[in-house]
């Protein structure tokens, strides 16, 4: 392979990496503008920058609040997510029963379920348990989905540790609680985390269960965004602010699960 | 200890399945006792917005109207498919040739794979006021640029300009998945075998025909994953139109999702709406019952595409 084709494509990458970026760079520097840099006709890349939008979105108009549901519900939403569904991924990946695979399939089918077509009667639902408009009505949603990531993932981490390690730890005088508590579970504890931390992500991103379930006091932050957007007189400046900090925390903890990324969002079909 | 004992009690071979009663009871009350009512409703006329149809039973009238009589319905579905058939193409053939460049031509490539990952973490309602703001006809960045190029007519705006939005949004779709693509197909990349390859380099192979011959034979299975993972999330695409267009000017962006959504929360009429749903549903289940039977699942195990 010759050198003009390695610059070729490797300018290609580049430019694939310039476009994938420049939006989200654009919205980060959206949140520093002034109003007039902001709304001026030819685009502005050079500016003195303003921190007044943080503080004026987040504080005067009251935004931290949907800032602390999203970190309490998808907080939650992954504790319960591991609670239920790593002793289902565990029974799933030792041992054998009828109509295993079948329930398997359902949880997949949970995993897809297209939100439009439940959340009407998820409303109703919860409208007679009295948690609507609450983060609760917003956590059990969003535990749907991710119980039956945790369930795929899991299986796959633990169906990795060879079965010899289950006999060995029994031998060694662990009762069967204590193999799986204190063998099985830090064997499989990178594997552990990196499904928290995509649960983590999938709660806080999501917004049709939350735009729908709560209306005032359990908004989370993806619900805030479209209130801000009006059409005329949108304050581009807050808008971004609350955009930069609905999504930079999750473009760091992407970092850390990388490795771990595509067996996550492939149901376990690709190992990373 | 009592409690221990309980616990390694129910690790034993023939009670270990009851550790999925939680999950299974949580799934059945939060999800599946919704969808059947859902599915219930669909047959009767409830609606929230006139009184006197408070849910008498339709039998399969709802069906038959949407089936025969709702243009819009029909009009959404096509929108739906073309949407799908699109932006799956599109991000397949553009992220396929990602990956296969960075695979060629990178060495740090986790380096390049987190910049490149950021749109497919963002939330899709992010990346939709993201571009809502790049599109603004007065002030988009893109918009200026656009016009600058003479690609876009001075007074044109992209998202109020029937013809242009579809194309636009589809791009959008892209510009958030292409990445996930790119993301799969390098990790299949990653993990084929060498030796198929160095025998062909062996019988004189020239590179196009290893590409034919070799890689993508190898690789079938987990196109085949791709391209469903990708056409089922795109069929229930809600979010980003949402923030965008609301399904307009018109109803030129109005997906089924944006339809049933119209139709519940707009119109408020719940049984209508309930059966249009359950079309989306029933999609979406047959294309999870391929994912799993053709790609997941082979000779009667699970299996992993790569190891």
């Amino acid at each position: 392979m010759s050198r003009g084709w390695r610059s070729f494509a490797i300018g290609v990458l580049i430019a694939v990496l310039v476009i994938a970026l420049i939006p989200w760079v654009w919205m980060l520097l959206t949140s520093f503008k002034s109003r007039l840099d902001a709304l001026a006709d030819v685009p502005v890349w050079l500016f003195k920058p303003t921190f007044e939008h943080y503080p004026t979105v987040f504080l005067d108009k009251n935004y931290l609040p949907l800032l602390w549901n999203s970190i309490l519900v998808a907080s939650v939403t992954t504790a319960l997510s591991l609670l239920f569904g790593v002793p289902a991924a565990y029974v799933f990946a030792r041992h054998d029963f009828r109509g295993k695979e079948d329930l398997f399939f359902f949880f997949l089918t949970t995993r897809m379920a297209p939100p439009i077509s439940v959340v009407v009667p998820m409303f109703l639902l919860f409208t007679t348990f009295g948690i609507t408009d609450t983060p609760m009505a917003v956590i059990l949603a969003h535990s749907t989905f991710n119980l039956s990531l945790v369930v795929w993932m899991m299986r796959g981490f633990f169906a990795d540790i060879p079965r010899e390690i289950d006999e060995a730890a029994l031998m060694d005088g662990h009762s069967r609680f204590g193999m799986f508590a204190r063998v099985l579970i830090p064997l499989a504890a990178p594997g552990l985390a990196a499904t928290a931390v995509l649960c983590f992500i999938l709660s806080w991103n999501e917004f049709l269960y939350a735009f729908v379930l709560v209306a005032f006091e359990g908004r989370t932050l993806t619900v805030g965004i479209p209130g801000l957007v009006t059409p005329h007189g949108t304050l581009w400046g807050q808008v971004a602010a609350v955009a930069i900090v609905a999504t930079l925390p999750i473009i760091v903890f992407s970092i850390f699960v990388q490795k771990h990324l595509v067996r996550g969002l492939t149901f376990g079909a690709v190992k990373g | 200890m009592i409690s221990r004992g309980i616990s390694s009690a129910l690790l034993d071979r023939g009670v270990a399945p009851l550790l999925l009663v939680p999950a299974v009871l949580l799934l059945v009350v939060i999800l599946l006792g919704p969808f059947l009512y859902m599915v219930w409703t669909s047959l009767t006329d409830l609606s929230f917005a006139l009184p006197d149809r408070d849910g008498n039973f339709l039998g399969f009238d709802n069906y038959r109207r949407l089936m025969r009589e709702d243009a819009i319905f029909w009009h959404s579905f096509g929108l739906t498919m073309k949407f799908v058939a699109i932006v799956v193409t599109l991000e397949f053939l553009l992220g396929f040739t990602i990956a296969l460049l960075i695979f060629r031509f990178v060495q740090r490539r986790r380096l390049v794979l987190t910049l490149l990952l950021v749109p497919m973490m963002l939330a899709p309602v992010a990346v939709g006021l993201i571009w809502k703001l790049l599109l603004q006809g007065d002030f988009g960045m893109v918009t200026y640029y656009l016009r600058l190029i003479g690609i876009l007519d001075i007074r044109d705006a992209l998202l109020s300009n029937a013809d242009a939005v579809l194309p636009a949004i589809m791009l959008i779709d892209a510009w958030q998945w292409t990445p996930f693509v790119t993301l799969v197909m390098l990790a299949g990349l990653l993990s084929l075998p060498r030796e198929p390859f160095e025998a062909a380099v062996m019988d004189g192979a020239r590179p196009w025909q290893i590409f034919r011959d070799v890689t993508l034979p190898l690789l079938r299975p987990i196109i085949a994953l791709v391209l469903l993972l990708r056409a089922i999330d795109a069929f229930k695409e809600f979010d980003k139109i949402f923030i965008l267009t609301g399904g307009g000017p018109g109803t030129a962006t109005e997906l089924l999702s944006i339809y049933v959504y119209r139709l519940n929360f707009k119109n408020w009429d719940l049984g209508y709406g309930a059966a249009a749903a359950f079309m989306i549903y029933l999609v979406v289940l047959i294309l999870c019952a391929v994912f799993y039977k053709a790609v997941y699942w082979r000779e009667g195990r699970p299996r992993q595409v790569t190891s």
